[in-house]
Protein backbone atom coordinates (compact mmCIF):
# COMPACT_ATOMS: atom_id res chain seq x y z
CA UNK A 1 0.00 0.00 0.00
CA UNK A 2 1.52 3.26 -0.81
CA UNK A 3 0.60 6.79 0.33
CA UNK A 4 -1.47 7.15 -2.55
CA UNK A 5 -3.93 4.58 -1.50
CA UNK A 6 -4.13 5.81 2.15
CA UNK A 7 -5.22 9.20 0.43
CA UNK A 8 -7.64 7.57 -1.72
CA UNK A 9 -9.23 5.57 1.61
CA UNK A 10 -9.08 8.70 3.82
CA UNK A 11 -10.37 10.85 1.54
CA UNK A 12 -13.83 10.26 2.60
CA UNK A 13 -13.77 10.41 6.26
CA UNK A 14 -13.90 13.65 6.48
CA UNK A 15 -17.38 14.35 4.84
CA UNK A 16 -18.74 10.92 6.08
CA UNK A 17 -17.29 11.29 9.39
CA UNK A 18 -18.60 14.98 9.44
CA UNK A 19 -22.29 13.94 7.99
CA UNK A 20 -22.54 11.25 11.00
CA UNK A 21 -21.37 13.87 13.68
CA UNK A 22 -23.77 16.57 12.09
CA UNK A 23 -26.97 14.35 12.21
CA UNK A 24 -26.27 13.27 16.10
CA UNK A 25 -25.53 16.41 16.82
CA UNK A 26 -29.12 17.84 15.93
CA UNK A 27 -30.59 15.02 16.91
CA UNK A 28 -29.11 15.77 20.39
CA UNK A 29 -30.12 19.41 20.31
CA UNK A 30 -33.98 18.05 19.53
CA UNK A 31 -33.87 15.32 21.92
CA UNK A 32 -31.60 17.30 24.38
CA UNK A 33 -29.47 14.14 25.32
CA UNK A 34 -25.91 14.86 26.26
CA UNK A 35 -25.14 11.65 25.93
CA UNK A 36 -25.21 12.10 22.42
CA UNK A 37 -24.28 15.44 22.14
CA UNK A 38 -20.85 14.08 24.17
CA UNK A 39 -20.60 11.17 20.81
CA UNK A 40 -21.20 14.05 18.26
CA UNK A 41 -18.61 15.89 20.08
CA UNK A 42 -15.96 13.24 19.63
CA UNK A 43 -16.67 12.09 16.31
CA UNK A 44 -16.29 15.94 15.07
CA UNK A 45 -13.27 15.70 17.13
CA UNK A 46 -11.93 12.63 15.52
CA UNK A 47 -12.45 13.01 12.16
CA UNK A 48 -10.72 16.54 12.45
CA UNK A 49 -7.77 14.37 13.46
CA UNK A 50 -8.00 11.56 10.18
CA UNK A 51 -8.74 15.21 8.05
CA UNK A 52 -4.99 15.83 8.88
CA UNK A 53 -3.86 12.60 7.59
CA UNK A 54 -6.15 12.97 4.53
CA UNK A 55 -4.87 16.57 3.40
CA UNK A 56 -1.03 15.88 4.04
CA UNK A 57 -1.22 12.29 1.85
CA UNK A 58 -3.03 14.35 -1.03
CA UNK A 59 0.69 15.70 -1.88
CA UNK A 60 1.51 12.07 -2.89
CA UNK A 61 -1.55 11.33 -4.58
CA UNK A 62 -0.71 14.82 -6.38
CA UNK A 63 2.43 13.87 -7.64
CA UNK A 64 1.05 10.04 -8.64
CA UNK A 65 -1.42 11.32 -10.99
CA UNK A 66 -0.35 15.35 -12.58
CA UNK A 67 1.54 13.43 -15.51
CA UNK A 68 -1.39 10.83 -16.73
CA UNK A 69 -2.95 12.02 -19.64
CA UNK A 70 -6.91 13.20 -19.15
CA UNK A 71 -5.79 15.05 -16.05
CA UNK A 72 -6.43 18.68 -15.18
CA UNK A 73 -3.67 20.51 -12.95
CA UNK A 74 -6.35 22.86 -12.56
CA UNK A 75 -8.73 20.71 -11.41
CA UNK A 76 -6.32 19.56 -9.16
CA UNK A 77 -5.28 22.68 -7.73
CA UNK A 78 -8.87 23.64 -7.45
CA UNK A 79 -9.20 20.70 -4.99
CA UNK A 80 -6.73 21.42 -2.74
CA UNK A 81 -7.44 24.81 -2.44
CA UNK A 82 -11.30 23.43 -1.56
CA UNK A 83 -9.62 20.89 0.97
CA UNK A 84 -7.40 23.78 2.76
CA UNK A 85 -10.53 26.01 3.09
CA UNK A 86 -12.21 23.10 4.67
CA UNK A 87 -9.87 21.54 6.78
CA UNK A 88 -9.28 24.87 8.43
CA UNK A 89 -13.22 25.40 9.31
CA UNK A 90 -13.57 21.36 10.56
CA UNK A 91 -10.02 22.23 12.62
CA UNK A 92 -12.03 25.16 13.85
CA UNK A 93 -15.38 22.74 14.50
CA UNK A 94 -12.81 20.02 16.39
CA UNK A 95 -10.97 22.91 18.88
CA UNK A 96 -14.73 23.86 20.04
CA UNK A 97 -15.50 20.65 19.91
CA UNK A 98 -12.69 19.42 22.56
CA UNK A 99 -13.47 22.69 24.59
CA UNK A 100 -17.56 22.10 25.20
CA UNK A 101 -16.26 18.17 25.86
CA UNK A 102 -13.63 19.70 28.54
CA UNK A 103 -16.33 22.29 29.80
CA UNK A 104 -19.10 19.19 29.81
CA UNK A 105 -17.05 17.59 32.44
CA UNK A 106 -15.71 20.86 34.58
CA UNK A 107 -19.42 22.71 34.61
CA UNK A 108 -21.51 19.59 33.81
CA UNK A 109 -22.73 21.30 30.93
CA UNK A 110 -21.80 22.74 27.26
CA UNK A 111 -22.35 26.57 27.48
CA UNK A 112 -24.77 27.81 24.71
CA UNK A 113 -22.62 30.18 22.55
CA UNK A 114 -20.09 27.07 22.49
CA UNK A 115 -23.09 24.26 21.02
CA UNK A 116 -24.03 27.33 18.59
CA UNK A 117 -20.92 28.13 17.64
CA UNK A 118 -20.34 24.72 17.09
CA UNK A 119 -23.60 24.10 15.00
CA UNK A 120 -22.39 26.62 12.74
CA UNK A 121 -19.48 26.01 12.14
CA UNK A 122 -19.80 22.08 11.63
CA UNK A 123 -22.60 23.13 9.17
CA UNK A 124 -19.97 25.44 6.95
CA UNK A 125 -17.66 22.49 7.34
CA UNK A 126 -20.13 19.69 5.89
CA UNK A 127 -20.93 22.43 2.96
CA UNK A 128 -17.13 23.00 2.20
CA UNK A 129 -16.25 19.50 2.81
CA UNK A 130 -18.49 18.16 0.56
CA UNK A 131 -17.14 20.29 -1.90
CA UNK A 132 -13.46 19.43 -1.76
CA UNK A 133 -14.76 15.94 -2.07
CA UNK A 134 -16.71 16.25 -5.17
CA UNK A 135 -13.77 18.56 -6.63
CA UNK A 136 -11.28 15.72 -5.55
CA UNK A 137 -13.53 13.17 -7.30
CA UNK A 138 -13.93 15.17 -10.69
CA UNK A 139 -9.70 14.40 -10.75
CA UNK A 140 -10.05 10.97 -12.01
CA UNK A 141 -13.84 10.67 -12.68
CA UNK A 142 -15.15 12.67 -15.94
CA UNK A 143 -18.68 11.07 -15.96
CA UNK A 144 -19.38 13.51 -12.75
CA UNK A 145 -17.41 17.06 -14.12
CA UNK A 146 -20.82 18.25 -15.06
CA UNK A 147 -19.74 21.38 -13.97
CA UNK A 148 -16.31 21.96 -14.30
CA UNK A 149 -16.21 24.27 -16.32
CA UNK A 150 -17.88 27.04 -14.29
CA UNK A 151 -16.06 25.81 -11.34
CA UNK A 152 -12.56 25.67 -12.86
CA UNK A 153 -12.51 28.65 -15.22
CA UNK A 154 -9.09 27.87 -16.62
CA UNK A 155 -9.01 24.63 -16.71
CA UNK A 156 -4.97 23.99 -17.83
CA UNK A 157 -4.51 27.49 -18.59
CA UNK A 158 -0.87 28.73 -18.65
CA UNK A 159 0.47 26.99 -15.78
CA UNK A 160 1.49 29.23 -13.24
CA UNK A 161 -0.43 32.38 -14.31
CA UNK A 162 -2.52 32.30 -11.31
CA UNK A 163 -1.45 31.11 -8.06
CA UNK A 164 -3.11 28.96 -5.59
CA UNK A 165 -3.59 29.82 -2.19
CA UNK A 166 -1.34 27.38 -1.48
CA UNK A 167 1.27 28.34 -3.60
CA UNK A 168 0.85 31.72 -2.96
CA UNK A 169 1.78 31.30 0.74
CA UNK A 170 4.67 29.51 -0.15
CA UNK A 171 6.24 32.09 -1.85
CA UNK A 172 5.43 34.49 0.68
CA UNK A 173 7.21 32.04 2.76
CA UNK A 174 9.97 31.74 0.24
CA UNK A 175 10.69 35.50 -0.35
CA UNK A 176 10.15 36.25 3.39
CA UNK A 177 13.41 34.95 5.33
CA UNK A 178 11.65 35.60 8.98
CA UNK A 179 8.45 33.78 8.47
CA UNK A 180 10.20 29.96 8.47
CA UNK A 181 12.10 30.65 12.11
CA UNK A 182 9.45 32.44 13.72
CA UNK A 183 6.97 29.66 12.63
CA UNK A 184 9.67 26.99 13.99
CA UNK A 185 10.03 29.00 17.33
CA UNK A 186 6.21 29.32 17.77
CA UNK A 187 6.40 25.22 17.28
CA UNK A 188 8.59 24.94 19.53
CA UNK A 189 6.86 27.05 22.70
CA UNK A 190 3.72 24.86 21.19
CA UNK A 191 5.46 21.29 21.92
CA UNK A 192 6.79 22.79 25.37
CA UNK A 193 2.88 23.49 26.54
CA UNK A 194 1.36 20.59 25.27
CA UNK A 195 4.23 18.46 26.29
CA UNK A 196 3.93 20.10 29.54
CA UNK A 197 0.58 19.98 30.23
CA UNK A 198 0.23 16.58 29.06
CA UNK A 199 3.28 15.23 31.58
CA UNK A 200 1.60 16.81 34.55
CA UNK A 201 -1.95 15.23 33.97
CA UNK A 202 -0.35 11.68 32.80
CA UNK A 203 2.21 11.48 35.87
CA UNK A 204 -0.60 12.76 38.37
CA UNK A 205 -2.60 9.01 36.63
CA UNK A 206 0.46 7.43 36.97
CA UNK A 207 0.63 8.32 41.17
CA UNK A 208 3.64 10.76 41.06
CA UNK A 209 3.23 14.12 43.04
CA UNK A 210 -0.24 12.42 44.39
CA UNK A 211 -0.83 15.40 46.29
CA UNK A 212 -2.59 17.22 43.31
CA UNK A 213 -5.96 16.66 43.24
CA UNK A 214 -7.05 15.33 39.73
CA UNK A 215 -9.83 18.08 39.33
CA UNK A 216 -7.31 20.71 39.45
CA UNK A 217 -4.88 18.49 37.31
CA UNK A 218 -8.26 19.00 34.78
CA UNK A 219 -8.01 22.54 34.46
CA UNK A 220 -4.58 22.58 33.08
CA UNK A 221 -5.94 20.40 29.95
CA UNK A 222 -6.48 23.44 28.31
CA UNK A 223 -3.13 24.64 28.09
CA UNK A 224 -2.47 21.17 26.05
CA UNK A 225 -4.95 22.46 23.89
CA UNK A 226 -3.02 25.77 22.85
CA UNK A 227 -0.02 24.20 22.67
CA UNK A 228 -1.08 22.12 20.12
CA UNK A 229 -3.74 24.51 18.40
CA UNK A 230 -0.39 26.66 18.04
CA UNK A 231 1.71 23.43 16.43
CA UNK A 232 -1.61 22.44 14.34
CA UNK A 233 -1.35 26.16 12.81
CA UNK A 234 2.35 26.60 12.22
CA UNK A 235 2.58 22.84 11.34
CA UNK A 236 0.23 23.42 8.48
CA UNK A 237 2.24 26.67 7.54
CA UNK A 238 5.50 24.44 7.29
CA UNK A 239 3.49 21.81 5.34
CA UNK A 240 1.29 24.22 2.78
CA UNK A 241 4.04 26.17 1.89
CA UNK A 242 6.38 23.05 1.04
CA UNK A 243 4.33 20.16 0.65
CA UNK A 244 7.57 17.94 -1.66
CA UNK A 245 9.61 18.11 1.61
CA UNK A 246 6.48 16.23 4.05
CA UNK A 247 6.71 13.09 1.06
CA UNK A 248 7.73 9.85 2.79
CA UNK A 249 7.39 7.51 5.68
CA UNK A 250 8.57 9.56 8.71
CA UNK A 251 6.26 12.42 8.11
CA UNK A 252 3.25 10.13 7.44
CA UNK A 253 4.12 8.24 10.92
CA UNK A 254 4.13 11.55 12.36
CA UNK A 255 0.55 12.44 11.28
CA UNK A 256 -0.40 9.22 11.98
CA UNK A 257 0.54 9.45 15.95
CA UNK A 258 -1.14 12.47 15.90
CA UNK A 259 -4.13 10.94 14.86
CA UNK A 260 -3.53 8.42 17.76
CA UNK A 261 -2.72 11.46 20.06
CA UNK A 262 -6.70 12.17 19.09
CA UNK A 263 -8.25 8.77 20.58
CA UNK A 264 -6.42 9.14 23.39
CA UNK A 265 -6.87 12.25 24.29
CA UNK A 266 -10.53 11.32 23.37
CA UNK A 267 -10.61 8.37 26.14
CA UNK A 268 -9.38 11.10 28.91
CA UNK A 269 -12.39 13.50 27.59
CA UNK A 270 -15.24 10.48 27.74
CA UNK A 271 -14.13 7.92 30.67
CA UNK A 272 -14.98 8.81 33.96
CA UNK A 273 -12.65 6.62 35.59
CA UNK A 274 -9.31 9.37 35.62
CA UNK A 275 -11.60 11.66 36.99
CA UNK A 276 -13.39 9.72 39.94
CA UNK A 277 -10.72 7.93 41.77
CA UNK A 278 -10.86 9.57 44.90
CA UNK A 279 -7.63 11.64 45.89
CA UNK A 280 -4.80 9.69 47.25
CA UNK A 281 -6.24 5.86 45.54
CA UNK A 282 -4.38 4.29 43.07
CA UNK A 283 -5.27 4.60 39.55
CA UNK A 284 -7.63 2.63 37.46
CA UNK A 285 -5.17 0.20 35.18
CA UNK A 286 -7.24 1.68 32.29
CA UNK A 287 -6.21 5.25 33.09
CA UNK A 288 -2.97 3.89 33.52
CA UNK A 289 -2.35 2.62 29.83
CA UNK A 290 -4.10 5.81 28.56
CA UNK A 291 -1.21 7.96 30.94
CA UNK A 292 1.36 5.51 29.56
CA UNK A 293 0.53 5.59 26.30
CA UNK A 294 -0.21 9.46 25.84
CA UNK A 295 3.63 10.33 26.93
CA UNK A 296 4.85 7.76 24.86
CA UNK A 297 2.97 8.96 21.59
CA UNK A 298 4.23 12.17 22.34
CA UNK A 299 7.47 11.34 22.50
CA UNK A 300 7.10 9.65 19.01
CA UNK A 301 5.66 12.19 17.69
CA UNK A 302 8.54 14.83 18.78
CA UNK A 303 10.87 11.92 17.62
CA UNK A 304 9.53 12.14 14.34
CA UNK A 305 9.29 15.65 13.95
CA UNK A 306 13.18 16.50 14.94
CA UNK A 307 14.44 13.27 13.00
CA UNK A 308 12.71 15.00 10.11
CA UNK A 309 15.63 17.11 8.69
CA UNK A 310 17.87 14.16 8.62
CA UNK A 311 15.96 13.09 5.58
CA UNK A 312 18.29 15.41 3.44
CA UNK A 313 15.72 18.10 3.19
CA UNK A 314 15.99 21.57 4.10
CA UNK A 315 14.17 22.77 7.07
CA UNK B 1 40.99 27.45 19.12
CA UNK B 2 43.61 24.22 19.06
CA UNK B 3 41.94 22.12 22.19
CA UNK B 4 38.37 23.00 19.92
CA UNK B 5 39.22 21.32 17.19
CA UNK B 6 40.45 19.20 18.82
CA UNK B 7 37.06 18.07 20.20
CA UNK B 8 35.75 18.76 17.46
CA UNK B 9 37.49 16.41 15.23
CA UNK B 10 37.56 13.51 17.90
CA UNK B 11 36.55 10.13 16.59
CA UNK B 12 33.54 10.25 18.52
CA UNK B 13 32.53 13.82 17.09
CA UNK B 14 32.76 12.76 13.84
CA UNK B 15 30.62 9.53 14.06
CA UNK B 16 28.29 11.36 15.79
CA UNK B 17 27.83 14.06 12.87
CA UNK B 18 27.97 11.42 10.28
CA UNK B 19 26.36 8.60 11.67
CA UNK B 20 22.97 7.62 10.16
CA UNK B 21 22.42 6.11 13.62
CA UNK B 22 19.14 7.10 15.94
CA UNK B 23 22.10 7.90 18.35
CA UNK B 24 23.63 10.16 16.14
CA UNK B 25 23.17 13.74 16.17
CA UNK B 26 19.79 13.80 14.96
CA UNK B 27 19.27 11.48 17.85
CA UNK B 28 20.69 13.78 20.16
CA UNK B 29 18.84 16.59 19.27
CA UNK B 30 15.72 14.96 19.69
CA UNK B 31 16.90 13.75 22.88
CA UNK B 32 17.44 17.84 23.63
CA UNK B 33 14.15 18.44 22.11
CA UNK B 34 12.34 16.37 24.66
CA UNK B 35 14.67 17.52 27.52
CA UNK B 36 13.46 21.11 26.92
CA UNK B 37 9.72 20.23 26.59
CA UNK B 38 10.14 18.52 29.98
CA UNK B 39 11.75 21.75 31.53
CA UNK B 40 10.30 24.51 29.96
CA UNK B 41 6.66 22.48 30.12
CA UNK B 42 7.00 21.80 33.47
CA UNK B 43 8.07 25.42 34.68
CA UNK B 44 5.25 27.08 32.43
CA UNK B 45 2.82 25.16 34.05
CA UNK B 46 4.18 26.20 37.42
CA UNK B 47 4.71 29.73 35.80
CA UNK B 48 0.95 30.25 34.48
CA UNK B 49 -0.67 28.85 37.81
CA UNK B 50 1.23 31.56 39.61
CA UNK B 51 -0.43 34.17 37.09
CA UNK B 52 -4.12 32.50 37.69
CA UNK B 53 -4.10 29.79 35.35
CA UNK B 54 -5.96 26.72 36.32
CA UNK B 55 -6.49 28.14 40.38
CA UNK B 56 -7.73 25.44 41.99
CA UNK B 57 -3.52 23.46 41.53
CA UNK B 58 -2.78 23.72 45.22
CA UNK B 59 1.10 25.41 44.34
CA UNK B 60 2.18 23.83 47.57
CA UNK B 61 1.79 20.81 45.73
CA UNK B 62 3.28 21.74 42.52
CA UNK B 63 6.66 21.92 44.39
CA UNK B 64 6.94 18.08 43.97
CA UNK B 65 7.32 19.11 40.00
CA UNK B 66 10.43 20.60 40.79
CA UNK B 67 12.74 17.50 40.39
CA UNK B 68 11.02 16.51 37.12
CA UNK B 69 11.98 20.05 36.04
CA UNK B 70 15.30 19.68 36.86
CA UNK B 71 15.45 16.37 35.61
CA UNK B 72 14.73 17.92 32.11
CA UNK B 73 17.41 20.33 32.51
CA UNK B 74 19.82 17.97 33.48
CA UNK B 75 19.23 16.18 29.86
CA UNK B 76 19.59 18.88 28.03
CA UNK B 77 22.61 19.82 29.55
CA UNK B 78 24.49 16.86 29.08
CA UNK B 79 23.07 16.00 25.70
CA UNK B 80 23.84 20.31 24.66
CA UNK B 81 27.31 19.04 25.56
CA UNK B 82 28.02 16.64 23.08
CA UNK B 83 26.16 18.79 20.39
CA UNK B 84 28.40 21.67 21.16
CA UNK B 85 31.88 19.47 21.04
CA UNK B 86 30.85 18.07 18.07
CA UNK B 87 30.23 22.38 16.80
CA UNK B 88 32.35 23.59 19.35
CA UNK B 89 34.56 25.94 17.03
CA UNK B 90 31.80 27.81 15.62
CA UNK B 91 29.25 27.63 18.27
CA UNK B 92 31.81 28.61 20.85
CA UNK B 93 32.29 31.46 18.29
CA UNK B 94 28.64 32.53 17.92
CA UNK B 95 27.42 35.43 20.34
CA UNK B 96 24.15 34.00 19.60
CA UNK B 97 25.09 31.17 21.96
CA UNK B 98 25.93 33.00 24.72
CA UNK B 99 22.84 34.82 24.75
CA UNK B 100 21.00 31.48 24.55
CA UNK B 101 23.11 30.49 27.83
CA UNK B 102 22.33 33.81 29.29
CA UNK B 103 18.80 33.10 29.02
CA UNK B 104 18.68 29.88 30.69
CA UNK B 105 21.08 31.05 33.68
CA UNK B 106 18.81 33.53 34.52
CA UNK B 107 15.59 31.21 33.68
CA UNK B 108 17.65 28.98 36.27
CA UNK B 109 18.11 31.81 38.70
CA UNK B 110 14.57 32.70 38.46
CA UNK B 111 13.34 29.03 39.58
CA UNK B 112 15.71 29.12 43.00
CA UNK B 113 13.91 32.62 43.55
CA UNK B 114 10.31 31.52 43.33
CA UNK B 115 11.24 28.71 45.33
CA UNK B 116 11.73 31.20 47.83
CA UNK B 117 9.21 33.88 47.06
CA UNK B 118 6.20 31.74 45.77
CA UNK B 119 6.75 28.12 47.56
CA UNK B 120 8.60 29.51 50.71
CA UNK B 121 5.92 32.10 51.42
CA UNK B 122 3.71 30.55 54.43
CA UNK B 123 0.86 32.16 53.01
CA UNK B 124 0.94 30.18 49.84
CA UNK B 125 -2.70 28.92 48.67
CA UNK B 126 -4.57 30.89 51.17
CA UNK B 127 -3.97 34.43 50.26
CA UNK B 128 -3.81 35.99 47.01
CA UNK B 129 -0.50 35.10 45.46
CA UNK B 130 2.17 37.97 46.00
CA UNK B 131 3.19 40.65 42.86
CA UNK B 132 6.81 39.76 43.83
CA UNK B 133 5.76 36.05 42.53
CA UNK B 134 3.83 37.01 39.43
CA UNK B 135 6.50 39.25 38.18
CA UNK B 136 9.16 36.63 38.66
CA UNK B 137 6.25 34.20 36.66
CA UNK B 138 6.79 36.15 34.15
CA UNK B 139 10.42 36.72 33.79
CA UNK B 140 10.72 33.14 33.72
CA UNK B 141 8.79 32.72 30.70
CA UNK B 142 10.33 35.48 28.87
CA UNK B 143 13.62 33.70 29.90
CA UNK B 144 12.69 30.37 28.58
CA UNK B 145 11.43 32.48 25.52
CA UNK B 146 14.45 34.00 24.88
CA UNK B 147 16.38 30.62 25.29
CA UNK B 148 14.20 29.34 22.64
CA UNK B 149 14.27 31.95 20.56
CA UNK B 150 18.31 31.78 20.68
CA UNK B 151 18.38 28.27 20.41
CA UNK B 152 16.11 28.04 17.52
CA UNK B 153 17.86 30.41 15.41
CA UNK B 154 21.35 28.78 16.17
CA UNK B 155 20.61 26.09 14.31
CA UNK B 156 19.76 29.19 10.97
CA UNK B 157 23.51 29.86 11.65
CA UNK B 158 25.35 26.74 12.12
CA UNK B 159 23.67 26.04 7.83
CA UNK B 160 25.49 29.28 6.95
Amino acid sequence: MSVVHLHLLLNHIPTVGFSVGLALFVAALVGKSGDVTRAALAIFFLTAAVAILAYVSGSDARAAVSNTPGVSTALIDAHETAALIALAFMQATAFLSWLALWAWRRIGHVPVWNRAAILILAVVTFGLMVRAANLGGEIRHPEIRAVLDSVVPAADGVPGERLTAARSWGKYVEEHSWVWPTCEILHFVGLCLLFGAALVVDLRILGIAKQLPLAAVYQLLPLGLLGFTLNLVTGMAFFVATPQQYIGFLFLLKMGLVALAAINVLYFMLADEPWTAADGDDMPIGARLAAVSAILIWVGVLFCGRMLPALGNSF
Amino acid sequence: MHLLLRIEQSGICQWIRSTDSIFGYYGILTVHAIGMAIAVGINACIDLRILGFAPALPLAAMEQLFPLLWFGFWVNAASGSVLLATDATHKLVNPDFYVKMVFIALALGTVRLLRVHAFGDPQVDTGLVSTKARLLAVASLACWLGAIIAGRLLAYQAAM
